[in-house]
């Protein structure tokens, strides 16, 4: 009488729940990869600031924008890229915020599928509870 | 990527692995296989750059042989090669990342490869180090995972 119904209820609860999941599931998947992209930034800027430093106060710098070679200014090139380090990692910092708070979701979506689940089981397997 | 594999030592491993299930062996070792895998892509990554650099290094050595004014043929495209003559070969242009570039002696230029190959050789045998530890784990987890299955089926 009711069972069926409730069936099907919980069914598509379970349907929503194990969407959700996914959804969060892909987010966290596509975090890592931001993540990645921007360590290897990082680690290559600070490849470039190390030799940066290296160089001598008349040592000729060049940016490549575009197709076109560019002279720059020493202390230029060295703000440049420090202010682009900083950027990164600010930017790696958020991401890890956001992957954590990802996660304790993701976590919380397992146990509420778990539980609909659950109730499915004793469900179907009773018949007579609401 | 952080993957405990548990206890450090190896014994202690192997009964770890020796309590698990089969389902749960065959999880740790395609884990294990995989990140293996992963390791090994970087570790060929790194010898292609590292072979890269000593050739960038042998051209660099080459160059300084050459005297100035001496005929050359400049690439302009993989297909088309123009006739040029050799200027300076004191100064080089170094391509330090992230689109940056900076003029160097050609002294400076070959040390600048030498300490880029010395970097990588040694991210290369930390990486081999890694894949070395990685791959005795996913060897004792296929160990255990046969040792397993042939007690479960012990027939025929």
């Amino acid at each position: 009488m009711a069972s069926p119904a409730a069936v099907r209820e919980l069914q598509r609860d379970l349907e929503n729940k194990a969407n959700d999941l996914s959804r969060i599931q892909k987010d966290i998947a596509k975090n890592h990869q931001v993540r990645k992209k921007y360590t290897i930034q990082l680690g290559e800027n600070e490849l470039v600031l190390k030799e940066l430093e290296l160089l001598k106060e008349e040592a000729n710098v060049y940016k490549l924008i575009g197709p076109v070679l560019v002279k720059q200014d020493l202390a230029e090139a060295n703000a440049n890229v420090r202010k682009r380090i900083e950027y990164i990692s600010a930017e790696l910092k958020r991401l890890d915020a956001t992957v954590q708070d990802l996660e304790e979701k993701q976590n919380s979506k397992r146990e509420a599928v778990l539980k609909v689940q659950q109730r499915m089981q004793a469900l179907q397997a009773g018949k007579a509870k609401a | 990527m952080a993957s405990s594999k548990g206890p450090a030592s190896p014994a202690a491993r192997v009964a770890e692995m020796e309590k698990m299930s089969v389902e749960q062996l065959k999880a740790v070792k395609e884990q294990t296989d995989l990140e293996v895998n992963l390791l090994q892509d970087s570790l060929n990554n790194i010898r292609t750059a590292t072979t890269r650099l000593d050739l960038a290094s042998a051209a660099l050595h080459d160059l300084s042989l050459r005297p100035q004014g001496k005929k050359m043929l400049v690439p302009l495209t993989a297909s088309l090669y123009v006739p040029g003559t050799l200027d300076d070969s004191e100064k080089v242009l170094v391509d330090i990342g992230t689109g940056y570039f900076v003029e160097k002696t050609m002294v400076e230029g070959k040390d600048y490869c030498e300490r880029k190959i010395h970097l990588l050789k040694s991210n290369y045998d930390q990486l081999l180090e890694l894949a070395s530890n990685k791959k005795t784990v996913a060897d004792e987890a296929g160990a255990a995972l046969q040792a397993k299955l042939k007690q479960l089926a012990p027939q025929t």
